[in-house]
């Protein structure tokens, strides 16, 4: 393996092994695709204002009342029967009204503004308590790591919804207070960090592990016979390798957040209405179903492009980072 | 299964009179069984304890207390008329006093026979079991030292009953004109005197009334089966053998199953998204929508900002849109802007609304101003509600309203379990919040026990919004000392209107519920819907 | 051996006590509004809603509260805030429908992970097997509720192809309505884990068709099918074992709650999902410490047999 390594490296004469993934992935066409979806929906995301401004609402504004013109005819955007207009494809409700008569396209955009929001706050979250947690433990080994590790056991072996849910609806009602830190009940930031707590747990085990072979070796031998102590070491020796496979994870992890603040959202313990998110829209548009199926069909799909978008990112990465990758037959 | 030599007996005699009731002749094709769903288990099968429509809809015709509602629908179901008494009540002049005589030869439907003492123990269940009822019946004189001598065995003074007559005398404290419609109320039916004084939901105590419970299920179901030796004047017997109730928690397969006939009838209105279908499909041949005497609307909390400042409340009520509510309801909801719903005593329909047509678009323009003049521009406001479709459209629409008119409106849903809970307790500080009534008995008084200062309290108050208006409580005081509803209607309606005109809710409209059956009953002979207790179980019938 | 496994009970219950206290002080700590008030009911006097605190005991030190809550849920006598329930007796209605749902789900979605797997790794890198990997992640990438709430309308409602939710007891309706009241919710659920595991044996695979063992094999004359049989796929299937106990463990532990919700199958999920919203704690705790367990268990037991089974791990 580390001949091929080598040999792998001295076949592209001077190139490291960053530039050489780079080139991987560059090469990598779905990957790429994929990448790019992604891109286009943080886009669409970012862009969720100038939407607002042209459909003339706002993701809260209920149009109960309402009545459109479409094609000469004037009708209600929610009937008195509680039936919501389908898609116009128009500037208009381009993707109909929900129950409450609020556009759905503004909703979706802004929706994905908060589940993009909760996804990646909550993977940075789990990322920074991760290698913490990782490389104390790893590293200081001892009581520290009987701590962490008995720490990482109780949160691990809480089963992941039940612990979400729980938590997501005794904080929602009246947020969280931390000393002088107070979080109100509505807050984004109490599902982000619900889920960024628990997708810690399966980073920091495997990065602890990590850390635990990676401290045995020669160069972190050679720093200590420096004198560089147990920072420097774990800040400048140890964090700059566990950073592969910290990256293959990244995308892994922003997918699941995404799908459990979906979960949560969608069993009212995630985000709080008013505010749209996928999994809050695909929760009301359950109740009406029957007669409005565009209001559950439209959230999934784009939360499913999404997290696909990001699992075939993912993949890539994967496949870009991983030495082995070069030796995988292709027949 | 354990067969039994008695258990194989019990069954052939079952079967015997099965078959031979069976073979009874005319009532033949209108008898059976049908199956019924509800979303939720009722609150509690004891008489003593239930409070909820689901609830009373099944006890109504299980226990009877000395006085009832009229089997009828409309106006005339909410007329009160004796139950297990011979004759209304005797009131003395000063209104304190209540007599009234047991009907001779009652029986319970275990075949135990009826004593007048056995009031007085339903009351003291009542007192015990700490039921919603107990505010109505501590009335009673010696009501409070019954309970504080904490002596469940223990004597109420102000209830004498003499087992050989069957004479009741009840003693009030003060003259309470709704006292009538307090001993029509199921808390009040009367049970066997070895009843317990625990909560009887796993085994209902034997009653006297057109069905009788049984094989019940908690969480999941009980059966109605017909009591046959019930007897009583003027009260319809049963016309079904069995009535199966199911809890079915899922609207949607509900409706469905009564679509497809799986079902014979389902108690709450059909799911939002099927609302549509079922109209098109069967008004008039197996569905019928009616309008409740309830009245839905937001309160306003008057001890805090901002709503403790008429002008922003007036704003409120202005910018409200009952089109848009009546749309989140699927129709099911009839606007209005009465705070009393149509068809009791007190109501008179408040022409021009106050604040505009509810049919027609709302004046939010005059809304802004007068949020502006008040300067309460800005402020936040959350509104609580709970996560039911309807209510949780209505609470997210009446956030946005308050947003709309330079208020900082949100919504905040808590599951329905907690609900009242929750915004009766002081120290939630809930600025305003989505609220119903339907009426505990019908009589004016139940509706405004809810903005009557008198009953704000700390916890579980009942009193959402701390509505305090001297004015309102001493036109209550009065009137309610009369036994006649009709004789001070003026005052209640004078109450209606105060209440609009100081703006200290919004009301919005009465709720309609719905009958939707199967194929198999005779929808146009055989429903009679009950302006106290929904659908009467006692007019169902087979085709 | 036994002093691994002494080790590992001890560890279980050391968690299993853990879990409950959190658990217990989630809901003690955050202000969630009295549960006495909630209980006493509407219109009760400030002396009811007393009577009631004393009654169940809120008005005693947090961990006496706790020591009587576990003492309950040990014997048997725990009850619901709500509706006074008695939560085992729930909890036992709940258990044969979540173990249903969880066990034919897993045997589902190892069996269709390892098909597909075999497949994909025996046909690398040409058409069916991309259009394998897509449809892997595809189904990764579905949120099992949205694709629960389609599936029981569309194949359930509109079409009647399956019933629209709900539980079929074996004993009272057969077997037959029992199993297609099961179709969906187990197909639903494996969807996303079938994703997983074929890429997982997939790439396990080609790992062990070209590790040593296997060209020694080859060189020895054994047939490429062989090889694959007889060294590749025992040696891929051992992670894939392991992470189907985990898995499994997972989903008994709680991960159904969506698939029941959704369904409705009033399993123990679905039982913790209700009572959480009501801030019920008894159940809470009980569905919790039930779920950890399973959890836990599951995975002692994959670690023991794991360790049994390989050479190298001494214990």
């Amino acid at each position: 393996m580390v001949d091929e390594d080598r040999h792998a490296g001295v076949a592209v004469a001077g190139v490291g092994p960053w530039r050489l993934a780079l080139r991987r992935l560059r090469a990598n066409r779905v990957a790429l695709a994929f990448g790019a979806l992604f891109a286009v929906l943080v886009a669409l995301a970012l862009a969720a204002p100038l939407w607002g401004d042209l459909a003339g609402t706002s993701p809260s504004r209920n149009h109960l009342s309402d009545t459109i013109v479409i094609d000469g005819q004037r009708r209600d955007v929610v009937t008195e029967d509680r039936v919501p207009i389908g898609p116009t494809w128009r500037a208009k409700y381009f993707l109909g009204a929900d129950g409450n008569g609020r556009d759905v396209a503004v909703r979706l955009l802004y929706g994905a503004r908060n589940s993009l929001f909760i996804g990646l706050t909550a993977t940075l979250i789990s990322l920074l308590l991760a290698v913490t947690l990782g490389l104390l433990a790893g590293y200081l080994r001892g009581w520290v790591d009987a701590v962490v590790s008995r720490g990482l056991d109780v949160v691990w072996a809480f089963p992941v919804l039940l612990l979400g849910i729980a938590l997501g609806v005794a904080l929602a009602r009246d947020g969280l207070q931390i000393g002088p830190l107070s979080i109100s009940g509505g807050s984004k930031w109490i599902p982000a960090l619900i889920i960024g707590v628990v997708g810690a747990v399966y980073l920091a085990r495997p990065l602890r592990g990590l850390v635990l072979s990676l401290r045995e070796q020669d160069f972190v031998e050679a720093a200590r016979a420096q004198g560089a102590g147990p920072l420097r070491i774990m800040v400048g020796e140890l964090l700059p390798n566990l950073a592969s496979t910290v990256l293959v994870f990244v995308p892994l992890l922003v997918a699941n957040a995404i799908l459990l603040e979906g979960a949560l959202s969608f069993l009212g313990a995630g985000v709080r209405p008013p505010d749209p998110s996928w999994g809050t829209m695909i929760g009301d548009g359950v109740d009406l179903l029957t007669s409005a199926p565009h209001l559950t069909i439209v959230p999934g799909v784009m939360l499913v492009l999404t997290v696909l978008a990001l699992n075939v990112l993912g993949d890539g990465v994967r496949d870009a980072l991983d030495p082995r990758a070069t030796v995988r037959p292709e027949r | 299964m354990h067969w039994t030599l008695r258990g194989l007996a019990g069954a052939l005699v079952a079967s015997m009179v099965v078959g031979l009731a069976a073979c009874g002749g005319r009532e033949k094709n209108k008898s059976g069984e049908i199956s019924v769903a509800v979303s939720s288990f009722p609150d509690s099968l004891d008489p003593a304890l239930a409070v909820t429509a689901e609830a009373l809809q099944s006890l109504w015709v299980v226990y009877t207390p000395l006085l009832t509602y009229a089997h009828a629908e409309g106006a005339a179901g909410a007329r009160i008329v004796p139950g297990l008494a011979r004759a209304l009540p005797r009131i003395s002049a000063d209104g304190t006093t209540y007599r009234l005589k047991l009907r001779k030869g009652i029986e319970y439907s275990d075949g135990r026979p009826v004593k007048a003492s056995d009031f007085e123990h339903a009351v003291k269940r009542i007192l015990n079991l700490e039921s919603v009822g107990t505010p109505y019946f501590e009335r009673i004189a010696g009501a409070g030292a019954y309970l504080r001598s904490g002596k469940a065995r223990g004597d109420i003074s102000g209830i004498e009953t003499d087992d050989s007559t069957g004479a009741i005398t009840i003693s009030l404290d003060e003259p309470y004109g709704p006292f009538s419609n307090v001993l029509a109320m199921t808390f009040g039916a009367l049970v066997p005197s070895d009843t317990p004084f625990e909560n009887q939901t796993k085994r209902p105590p034997a009653g006297i009334g057109a069905y009788k419970l049984a094989n019940v299920r908690v969480n999941r179901g009980y059966d109605l089966v017909k009591a046959p030796g019930f007897d009583i004047a003027d009260t319809p017997k049963a016309q079904l053998d069995t009535i199966a109730v199911e809890v079915v928690k899922n609207r949607g397969r509900q409706t469905q199953s009564v679509t497809r006939n799986d079902l014979d009838y389902m108690t709450d209105p059909p799911a939002p998204d099927q609302i549509r279908s079922v109209r098109d499909r069967f008004e008039g041949k197996r569905y019928r929508e009616f309008v409740t005497n309830s009245t839905y609307f937001f309160f306003l909390n008057h001890r805090l900002a901002p709503f403790n400042n008429k002008a922003v409340r007036q704003a409120v009520n202005y910018a409200l849109d009952e089109r848009a509510l009546v749309r989140v309801f699927g129709g099911l909801l009839e606007p209005g802007c009465n705070f009393l719903p149509p068809g009791l005593a007190g109501y008179e329909k408040i022409e021009p609304c106050t604040y505009g047509d509810p049919n027609a678009p709302p004046d939010l323009a005059r809304a802004r101003e007068l949020v502006k003049q008040a300067g309460a521009e800005g402020e936040q406001v959350t509104v609580y509600g709970t996560g039911e479709p309807e209510a949780k459209g209505a609470t997210e629409y009446f956030a946005d309203v308050l947003s709309q008119i330079g208020l900082k409106g949100s919504p905040r849903i808590i599951p329905s379990a907690n609900y009242y809970a929750t915004i009766g307790n002081r120290r939630t500080r809930a600025q305003a919040g989505f609220a119903n009534y339907f009426q505990d008995f019908a009589r004016a008084t139940a509706f405004f026990s809810i903005v009557d200062g008198a009953s704000i309290s700390d916890t579980n108050s009942t009193n959402f919004g701390n509505v305090d208006d001297p004015q309102i409580d001493a036109t209550l005081a009065r009137a309610d000392r009369n036994p006649s509803a009709e004789a001070v209607s003026k005052d209640y309606a004078a109450v209606d209107r105060r209440l609009l005109e100081e703006a200290h809710l919004v009301p919005y409209g009465n709720r309609k519920l719905s009958v939707f059956f199967s194929d198999r009953i005779d929808f146009d002979d055989c429903t009679a819907w009950h302006p106290v207790y929904n659908l009467d179980y006692t007019s169902l019938c087979l085709k | 051996m036994l002093r691994f496994i002494a080790r590992r009970l001890a560890g279980m219950l050391a968690v299993l006590f853990a879990v409950s206290v959190l658990t217990f002080l989630i809901f003690a700590v955050i202000p969630n509004g009295a549960p006495e008030d909630r209980m006493a009911g509407p219109n009760a006097s400030p002396g009811q809603v007393a009577a009631v605190r004393r009654e169940w005991g809120f008005d005693k030190p947090l961990y006496v509260q706790y020591a009587r809550t576990m003492k309950k849920i040990f014997t048997g006598d725990v009850v619901s805030y709500v509706d006074r329930t008695n939560v085992v007796d729930e909890i036992g209605r709940g258990a044969p429908r979540t173990f249903s749902l969880a066990i034919g789900a897993a045997i589902l979605w190892i069996a269709g992970g390892i098909a597909l797997g075999l497949y994909g790794a025996a046909r690398a890198g040409r058409a069916p097997d991309r259009l394998i990997t897509v449809l892997a992640l595809a189904g990764v990438s579905m949120p099992v509720f949205w694709l629960g709430a389609l599936a029981s309308h569309y194949l359930g409602f509109e079409a009647r192809i399956f019933p629209d939710g709900g539980y079929a007891e074996i004993g009272r309706e057969g077997v037959l309505e029992w199993l297609w009241h099961l179709v969906l919710p187990w197909s639903v659920l494996a969807v996303v884990l079938i994703g997983v595991y074929s890429r997982v044996l997939r790439s396990n695979l080609l790992d062990a068709l070209h590790a040593d063992y296997a060209r020694t094999a080859r060189a020895k004359g054994l047939s490429e099918g062989a090889v694959l049989r007889r060294h590749a796929l025992p040696n891929a299937l051992i992670p894939i074992v392991t992470l189907w106990g985990l898995d499994f463990g997972a989903v008994l532990g709680g991960g159904a709650v969506l698939t029941e919700s959704v369904f409705d199958l009033q399993g123990i999920g679905q039982y913790f999902a209700d009572s959480v919203s009501r801030l019920d704690v008894p159940p809470v705790l009980a569905v919790t410490m039930l779920g950890t367990f399973f959890i836990v268990a599951v995975n002692t037991i994959v670690d023991i047999a794991c360790a049994a089974m390989d050479p190298r791990i001494r214990l």
